[in-house]
């Protein structure tokens, strides 16, 4: 898989540091598990905390405190997780225990549907997975926030470019955009945002609520 | 375990340490023997320093010690996950550590880490020779970090070691977010050219 569209790095910094609310960090964890390019980027940025943890000062242990952490380190076998067996990304799958035939689809307009993915705790930011039937356009759209989109499946095009699987689109508050779902296969889409959408017709916004988007 | 990976470069850099103290040494003792000196090496390497990290994000000290202990656990229980080819025990470390503080201090998820974790586990990509040794990487990456300006240090700890989101470290310093995001790109082109080496 090439992937050509890449998440912005001050994104994939925040990721490193742990930052990132849940729904985002699973989209680019799903990310990295399509882009080996995208791993290498992660691996070089935690460096960056691998030589801010050596320098800390050292703080003073308890007493006893080794003699517990031996004591508790048993002779227990290493653990070796289990390989993937899944079709989806693991990030994914573990959201998705059930698979891509497993979703119920909510109908947001014309060709489009959402699924909300469930996250740990209620968080201003949403995920959820998007799909576009082919050929089918999103209706034009501007972010209130951060919006992390990447391709699970099929692609689109927007004004950025075509989207393919394991691309992402990396979009601060500050765009516009109306993706079209290439023809031949509905385009799946894992999607993180932290505000409403914005749709440009009035129709839309009034329809809004409804579509829960 | 990497004799002569340095032959053809010098850095000018001392001879390696003694095993007792060289990190991936006893990382390596610790996935194949299961060796717990090796594990108290590891903790009186790192033990004290994830000690002050955990008390810099407000936890009480009993919490800090709980958090050292886990992280400490975590690596005993999964050194075999190490690769030396891909970053330096410290930084494996740092993200062990990580995950630990996004679960019980933040009280998130971290579920998206440790699945990325399992496909690391799982990649067939061969690994080249190392051209140089990660205790460098980390090395030239620490003086690196202290010779940035003091704006950008300020925003690329914040990150790292105060666990603040972007948006928290602009509301912070009283920056405005695009501001914090600039710097930590600056910031992170400084250290680029010591970052390549790693795979």
């Amino acid at each position: 898989m090439t992937v050509t569209h890449h998440p912005n790095l001050t994104t994939l910094i925040a990721f490193s540091a742990g930052t990132l609310d849940e729904p985002y960090a699973a989209v680019i964890a799903t990310h990295l598990a399509m882009s080996e390019a995208g791993r290498k980027t992660v691996r070089q940025i935690n460096t960056i905390g691998g030589a801010l943890l050596s320098a800390e000062p050292d703080a003073a242990m308890a007493d006893g405190a080794l003699d517990r952490l031996l004591d508790a380190a048993g002779d227990e076998p290493l653990q070796t997780p289990p390989a993937p067996d899944h079709a989806l990304p693991a990030p994914l799958a573990s959201y998705l225990p059930g698979g891509l035939e497993s979703v119920r689809w909510k109908w947001t307009g014309p060709g489009v549907a959402v699924a909300d993915l469930p996250v740990q705790r209620r968080s201003p930011s949403r995920l959820m997975l998007l799909r576009v039937g082919a050929g089918r356009r999103v209706p034009e759209h501007s972010h209130g926030g951060h919006e992390l989109t990447l391709i699970i499946k099929g692609a689109y095009k927007d004004r950025f470019g075509v989207f393919a699987a394991g691309d992402i689109a990396d979009h601060d508050e500050d765009v516009e955009h109306q993706p079209i779902a290439e023809d031949g296969e509905d385009c799946i889409c894992m999607v993180a945002v932290d505000a409403p959408l914005n749709f440009r017709s009035r129709l839309i916004r009034t329809l809004q609520p409804l579509f829960g988007m | 375990m990497y004799a002569g990976s340095m032959s053809d470069i010098d850095f000018g850099q001392p001879a390696a340490p003694p095993p007792d103290s060289d990190p991936t040494e006893l990382l390596r003792r610790v996935a194949e023997w299961r060796d717990k000196a090796a594990l108290a090496g590891l903790f009186g390497l790192f033990a004290p320093k994830i000690k002050s990290m955990m008390l810099k994000l407000g936890a009480s000290d009993a919490l800090a010690e709980d958090l050292v202990q886990e992280t400490l656990l975590t690596v005993w229980r999964k050194a075999q996950l190490y690769s030396p080819q891909r970053g330096a025990p410290s930084t494996w470390i740092f993200t062990i550590a990580r995950n630990l503080r996004i679960d019980q201090l933040r009280r998130q998820s971290n579920r998206p880490y440790e699945d990325l974790e399992k496909l690391e586990l799982a990649s067939d990509l061969p690994l080249g020779s190392m051209l140089i040794e990660q205790s460098q990487i980390i090395a030239r990456v620490t003086t690196a970090l202290e010779a940035l300006p003091s704006e950008q240090r300020e925003v690329v700890r914040l990150s790292f070691i105060h666990d603040l989101a972007h948006s928290e470290i602009a509301e912070k310093i009283g920056i405005p977010l695009g501001t914090v995001k600039s710097r930590l790109r600056l910031a992170y082109d400084r250290l680029r050219p010591m970052l390549e080496d790693l795979q």
